[in-house]
């Protein structure tokens, strides 16, 4: 994708995250309104983008690090529109929008050329791996923000010094139930993208299993999020369980980094074959 | 003559509480208040206010130095008046300052607590009062129904009354932010103060679901649960019951902590960790302070609560700032109106309204009857000018003698049915500045 329409995206998410932050200081509504718009609109340049740019390779925009991390961006913020809009919780726009700011950011700093698709890769099973692990990787990262919400929240209440974030954040309870569900939705999504994966490898390389770097960090961080949400029965809940989710969620980033970077098997530097 | 607001009396910011007794006017001395205070020669309309933190005379007069002296003597006659040197606490306003002060009286800027909405009740009250008695009239009826609605716009332009600042507010607004819903949530009050039936009183009017209620004398635990709809249980045996728990509320006269933190540890155990609030409104403290320290587990004594109060104090003092702009704007718009109810600027523009509707007419008639003669000019002018007077008679002498009568009534009327309104909306806005927030001291 073009990298005007980006940086265009990157004006909105970071105009965004501006007026959350004037909200959460100000207490201005129609701060907390533009924010959301902000975001909407960001979003909907973000599409357009990708779907340029997609036309252009001819096929979904999403083989070069540069195109991933500008679609998992784009991901996390609808998935963060559509649960703001269920959950009443725009504020969240506020921890949602840097991460999407940085998110896109990044992806602009690695903008790159085309790359070609193995042809082996191209089969159905792509997109059924493709779909769930994007999508789970927004719902993670919004439990993510909705995490440093609680902990900002708790801090306050512990401390008794309240700010203007304090009347302007959702109670302790919500964002602990929200944490809870996003949790989970992100989880089986991510579960499902495993195994659409190891199926995707064995018709693309006939192996379910290679000791690929991503498989190995994705199941590492697999355990991770499975060990979080057993220990929720057993009474993990608020602080420890927020303070979880984001080291779960750096899990989740670090292998992704990692992957791209340190240890660049088929799923990064090259398809391999 | 020029109609004006003036208001005399005095308020907690001025007097001592004694002197604020003894001129305030009970319920039953109201009407013959009013009947003494019409009597007087330049009081044209009046509203008393009479509450605990202020006696102030409202008034709109055509003679506002003699009807503020008016007002004076009128106060210094009530029958409790014993004070010597009232006057020294008293203020008059007059003119757009009067008015701006009943704007910020209504919107609560002058209450001992910023923002508390009692006193436009009060104020209302004391409307409906004087109207009853048929002490208002055109101005006083403007006046209180535009403070009224200045009052409305601060509420919902500002959020000035949004944050608690009371005790019991305070503790209720935590517990909101601490869980989600308080329907499924259960409150415990160990031990029985006023402070406390307060606190729960508010709990429940918020919506909390149970109540159980223990203290050292069982009878109280039992009466206060029945008061309250809740469920008594036996002190001793409280912390068996405290993990059903989610806010608790402490005020025993014990002289040693009640709950310790091994005591919440396994309560919380128990709990599955679910969240709890502690509320402590008793001095010597009832629970230990390191509760607080325990995750899930938040911990709020009666300095803490008060601390929070003073923040929102501060915060209110804020939004007032805000507050003080939207009243100067209504003050203008009020001003500009009074300004124009004098009846011979009225009628000069009610002539010259009329006058230009002839004109227009008869030029439009006088163009298409080119065969017309200037017998017939004239005689058509003549006719027209004679029809204006003779409806116009009537009406203008009305007007004329509403300034003696004291009654605006007619040039409202007049202004409002012929639109004149507008043209005085084109004289320069007189010019109100806010007044500097007033900090509580």
């Amino acid at each position: 994708m073009d990298l005007p329409e980006l940086v265009l995206t990157m004006i909105c998410y970071l105009a965004a995250t501006a007026s959350f932050v004037g909200y959460l200081v100000t207490s201005r509504e129609s701060l907390h309104r533009a924010g959301v718009v902000l975001l909407a609109v960001g979003f909907g340049i973000h599409v357009v983008a990708i779907v340029v740019r997609s036309v252009e390779v001819g096929n979904l925009a999403i083989k070069s690090l540069h195109e991933t991390l500008s679609v998992l961006s784009c991901v996390i913020v609808g998935a963060y529109l559509v649960l703001q809009a269920r959950f009443k919780l725009a504020v969240i726009g506020a921890f949602v929008a840097p991460l999407a700011f940085i998110v896109t950011l990044s992806a602009s700093l690695f903008y790159g050329g085309v790359r070609e698709l193995p042809g082996t890769l191209n089969t159905l099973w792509l997109p059924a791996h493709l779909a769930p692990a994007l999508l789970g990787y927004a719902i993670l990262a919004v439990a993510f923000c909705v995490s440093i919400a609680y902990l900002v929240q708790e801090r306050q209440l512990k401390a008794k010094r309240r700010s203007g974030f304090f009347l302007r954040l959702p109670p302790l309870e919500t964002l602990d139930h929200l944490n809870y569900r996003f949790m989970v939705w992100g989880f089986s999504l991510f579960t499902l993208a495993i195994i659409t994966g190891s199926l995707l490898a064995k018709t693309a390389w006939g192996e379910f299993w290679s000791w690929e770097p991503v498989q190995v960090w994705s199941v590492i961080t697999w355990f991770l999020y499975a060990l979080l949400l057993h220990s929720r029965t057993a009474g993990w809940r608020g602080r420890r369980a927020a303070r979880l989710t984001i080291v779960g969620f750096a899990a989740l980033v670090l292998s992704f980094f990692s992957v791209n970077f340190v240890f660049p098997g088929k799923h990064g530097g090259h398809f391999g074959g | 003559m020029n109609r004006e607001i003036i208001v005399v009396g005095l308020s907690h910011h001025t007097a001592p509480v004694e002197t604020r007794e003894q001129l305030a006017i009970a319920d039953a001395e109201v009407a013959e208040a009013y009947h003494r205070l019409l009597a007087r020669p330049s009081i044209d309309e009046a509203i008393i206010l009479s509450t605990c933190n202020r006696v102030e005379v409202v008034a709109a007069t055509q003679h506002p130095e003699a009807g503020a002296a008016e007002v004076v003597e009128f106060l210094r006659e009530s029958p409790d008046t014993e004070v010597e040197g009232f006057e020294e606490h008293l203020y008059v306003h007059r003119g757009a300052g009067a008015v701006q002060h009943v704007f910020r009286v209504a919107s609560s800027l002058d209450s001992m607590v910023v923002g508390e909405p009692q006193i436009l009740g009060q104020l209302k009250e004391a409307y409906s009062k004087a109207a009853g008695l048929g002490a208002t009239g055109t101005v006083l009826h403007r006046l209180f129904h535009k403070s009224f609605s200045a009052a409305k716009r601060v509420r919902a332009e500002t959020s000035i009354a949004s944050r608690a600042v009371s005790v019991s507010s305070a503790a209720v607004d935590l517990a909101r932010k601490i869980f989600e819903r308080l329907e499924d949530k259960t409150a415990m009050l160990i031990g029985a103060g006023q402070m406390s039936e307060l606190a729960a009183r508010h709990l429940l009017s918020n919506g909390i679901g149970n109540l159980i209620a223990t203290n050292r004398t069982f009878e109280r635990a039992v009466e206060l649960s029945r008061e309250f709809g809740g469920t008594p249980v036996p002190f001793d045996q409280f912390p068996r019951y405290l993990k059903m728990a989610d806010v608790v509320i402490g005020s025993t006269a014990a002289d040693d902590f009640v709950v310790n933190p091994a005591m919440v540890h396994d309560v919380l155990r128990e709990r599955n960790q679910r969240p709890m609030f502690f509320i402590d409104l008793s001095v010597p403290r009832n629970f230990d302070p390191r509760v607080n320290e325990i995750d899930n587990v938040y911990l709020y004594d009666v300095d803490d609560l008060e601390g929070v109060i003073e923040v929102n104090l501060e915060e209110r003092q804020r939004e007032a700032a805000k507050a003080e702009h939207l009243v100067a704007e209504e003050v203008d718009g009020f001003c500009r109106w009074i300004g124009s109810l004098n009846a011979v600027p009225t009628i000069v523009a009610l002539r010259r309204r009329v006058e230009a509707i002839r004109r227009g007419e008869l030029d439009r008639t006088l163009a298409s009857l080119r065969q017309l003669g200037d017998r017939e000019r004239d005689a058509l002018e003549a006719m027209t000018a004679a029809i204006v007077n003779k409806i116009l008679h009537t009406p203008i002498s009305k007007l004329k003698r509403s300034d003696d009568e004291d009654d605006a009534y007619y040039i409202d009327a007049v202004l409002r049915l012929f639109e004149l309104e507008q043209e005085e909306e084109k004289a320069p806005p007189s010019k109100v500045t806010p007044l500097p927030t007033r900090r509580k001291t």
